[in-house]
């Protein structure tokens, strides 16, 4: 067999709810959804066992409790998740040349240039090592591309494999829905639809016109994925772009005071991480989602860039009095730090006062 | 109204005013510029509430009166006037100007309508020298901090007037420039204010048609300041705060020292800065046996080594600047050759000019990057 680059992507089965059903066994073979108690909640994972319902991750509880009354709700334990995730990486890290995390529970492996037996093999040791350690089962997707791993992944869910062997990537694509392709979502699909292209192999067919009338700039790039040809490397250690926290209000906000004092605890969580991937910004942002949904911000840049939290906080709070709410109610407010440099700023103060040069 | 005057005049009047007007108003008037007839004189006028400007112009007044026209537009057509005559007629409603064989009606907003000036109850005032203002307005307010984000009063320039001396002064927390002069007329007590710098970057750019200008504090709170010079006035109002204590920051005390050829400096940080990159543009200046070696580098670019006589005084030092900022203030200095002093690596240095600005004194102070 001829030896070619192989990735594999792996996804942890309905993550939260497997830990819970995990660590309680009376939950087993019942359907489950973990979610917030929050009047507002959404379902974060639902289980197997809930999918056939139709409770699926972001649908709001309370309607996932109208889909399926018998659901169990168990609230999230993000610390116990981040502690598994960890576990799993440390396992893919032994057994792959490159590891790009997408999520908790979700990533890219880079196998190098080897068979595709050679490729299954490790990718089934893998699973059976994750089982072991953390007795969640896992899916996973082999192929030449990062697109087709990740496709392959989801269609063998939960507790599978699927490889697609080199060459055979276009005849894979083919039949699927033009919307499984990177980059084309629900708008560009319902575009592409109008002029009858529904299926992948239909973008692989276009001639140089017709990709340049449909997609533009980027046509040949999307023709070249929907042929299979996806030559995306693992990209290990993703640089870190901006940093966020935000939070949905369990009743809509009008008092700006209650809206600063969530910029302050959100300051607060920012700084934790900006600390621990040591990192200084100069660029702060609040994200506003009015009662409406309307979904809007407001940014500013730092002459020198910080992780002080007092001077993010009072970047926050500026750019919350730009939004010029007037008392309109809010229904989520987040704040966003951007633009990093590596370590601790390095520009010394004059002033020590906190008033003057937080 | 109604009047006659040169194109050139009003449109250098127009164009000036325009600047003031603040492109993202909601109050429709403040889009406009006032134009006022009246006594053998066109004033112009622009505001965006905090900071107004005032030009007036020689003119024959057919029917005294004023007009209120959209600023941008207006002064975009006087630019493409030509040297001539100009005829204006306003209404409330209506501009119509007549220029050559051309004739043109502009939309206008009633000027009673447009914001009045400040009351006239004046505080104390001050005459100075023009070039003296300018030259001290040009050598401090680069230093202000234009980041909204930390408020009015850093991002203003002090002014603190005793007697018959001004001292200037303006810092974002990390640099600071001071500039101190005499007055040609001074107050009797002494008075603070704190001046928006985009105010005085007005009055160093419109106010130099005279010798002098005279500033006076307006309004029973003193809450404005207003700049003359001749026919032009400049009126803004002053950022009520604390100023941070500056001469605290300031060491009364330095160890070394280091006197440099100030365009050789300015050219070996810039291309050393080059190199160094990064947004924190770290320079090393290590000082010895009467060399100072520049250097920079990154993993991206390389590395960068300059070496420049100097006349040092004290012991060996190395110390990290900014180049960013270290360069701004060098491109303030005129004189040939610079002074720094320091004290250490971690404590601010004082950069000063070996010959000093006619009646003036520029005082530099540059907080180091911690290596």
């Amino acid at each position: 067999m001829k030896p070619a680059r192989f990735i594999a992507h792996f996804d942890i089965d309905a993550f939260y709810a497997s830990v819970a059903i995990r660590d309680d066994p009376s939950l087993a073979g019942k359907p489950v959804a973990i979610a917030g108690s929050h009047r507002r909640s959404v379902v974060l994972t639902a289980s197997y066992e809930a999918r056939p319902y139709g409770v699926r991750s972001a649908i709001p509880l309370y309607r996932a409790r109208e889909l399926c009354p018998q659901l169990v709700v168990v609230p999230p334990d993000m610390p116990k998740y981040k502690s598994v995730s960890r576990d799993v990486f440390a396992i893919f890290e032994q057994h792959a040349d490159a590891v790009e995390g997408l999520s908790m529970d979700e990533a890219f492996l880079d196998f190098g240039e080897t068979t595709l037996d050679d490729a299954v093999e490790r990718a089934q040791s893998i699973r059976a090592a994750v089982l072991e350690s953390t007795k969640l089962t896992l899916s996973a997707g082999v192929a030449t591309g990062k697109l087709i791993a990740k496709i392959a992944s989801d269609r063998c869910k939960p507790n599978g494999l699927l490889a697609v062997a080199p060459g055979d990537e276009e005849s894979f694509l083919a039949p699927l829905p033009a919307k499984s392709l990177w980059g084309i979502g629900p708008k560009t699909a319902a575009r592409l639809e109008t002029f009858g292209i529904t299926t992948i192999a239909q973008i692989a067919a276009l001639d140089d016109d017709a990709l340049r009338n449909l997609f533009g700039s980027w046509g040949r790039d999307v023709r070249e994925l929907a042929r299979g040809i996806d030559n995306r490397a693992v990209e290990p250690d993703r640089e870190t772009k901006s940093i966020s926290s935000e939070e949905t209000f369990e009743y809509d906000v009008r008092d700006e005071k209650q809206l600063i004092a969530a910029l302050r605890e959100q300051t607060r969580d920012v700084v934790a991480k900006m600390e621990r991937e040591n990192l200084s910004a100069s660029t702060v942002g609040v994200k506003i989602k009015r009662a409406n949904f309307a979904v809007f911000g407001r940014q500013t840049h730092l002459e020198e860039p910080t992780r002080d939290p007092r001077r993010i906080f009072r970047a926050a709070v500026y750019c919350l009095q730009r939004a010029h709410l007037n008392g309109a109610p809010v229904r989520l407010i987040g704040l966003r730090v951007a633009s990093f440099t590596q370590g601790e700023p390095k520009q010394l103060s004059l002033f020590i006062s906190p008033t003057v040069s937080p | 109204m109604k009047f006659t005057c040169n194109t050139k005049d009003i449109a250098s009047a127009v164009g000036a005013a325009s600047k003031v007007v603040n492109a993202h108003t909601t109050v429709p008037i403040l889009s406009n510029v006032l134009l006022q007839a009246e006594n053998g004189k066109i004033a112009v006028r622009a505001t965006d509430l905090e900071l107004t400007l005032e030009h007036a112009f020689p003119a024959e007044i057919g029917e005294p009166g004023s007009v209120t026209v959209p600023a941008k537009l207006f002064s975009s057509y006087l630019g493409n006037l030509p040297a001539g005559l100009l005829e204006l007629n306003g209404t409330p409603t209506r501009a119509s100007v007549k220029c050559e064989r051309s004739n043109y009606d502009f939309h206008a907003l009633p000027a009673d309508e447009y914001p009045p000036l400040p009351a006239a109850t004046k505080g104390s005032h001050f005459t100075i020298g023009a070039k003296r203002f300018r030259d001290g307005i040009d050598a401090t307010i680069f230093a202000a901090s234009s980041e909204e984000a930390r408020g009015a009063v850093l991002m203003g320039t002090l002014l603190e007037i005793e007697g018959n001396n001004m001292t200037m002064v303006a810092t974002d927390g990390y640099r600071l420039a001071k500039y101190t002069t005499t007055l040609d007329d001074g107050i009797g007590g002494a008075e603070k204010y704190i001046v928006p710098s985009r105010a005085l970057a007005e009055a160093s750019r419109n106010l130099g048609g005279a010798d002098q200008i005279a500033v006076s504090a307006l309004g029973a709170q003193s809450n404005q300041l207003q700049m003359t010079a001749g026919d032009t006035s400049i009126t803004v109002r002053l950022v009520d705060g604390q100023y941070p204590n500056y001469n605290q920051v300031i060491p009364a005390k330095f160890d070394r020292s280091l006197t440099v050829n100030t365009q050789a400096f300015i050219g070996s940080l810039r291309r050393a800065e080059l190199v160094a990159g990064d947004r924190a543009s770290m320079v090393k200046l290590a000082v010895s046996n009467q060399t100072l070696i520049v250097t920079a580098s990154s993993d991206v670019s390389g590395n960068a080594y300059e070496e420049l006589e100097v006349e040092q005084t004290g012991e060996d030092l190395t110390i990290a600047f900014n180049a960013r900022y270290l360069v701004e203030i060098l491109n303030h200095i005129k004189s040939a050759q610079t002074v720094i002093e320091f004290l250490g690596p971690l404590s601010p240095a004082a950069i000063r000019p070996v010959e000093p600005l006619e009646g003036g004194q520029q005082l530099y102070v540059l907080m180091p990057l911690r290596q």
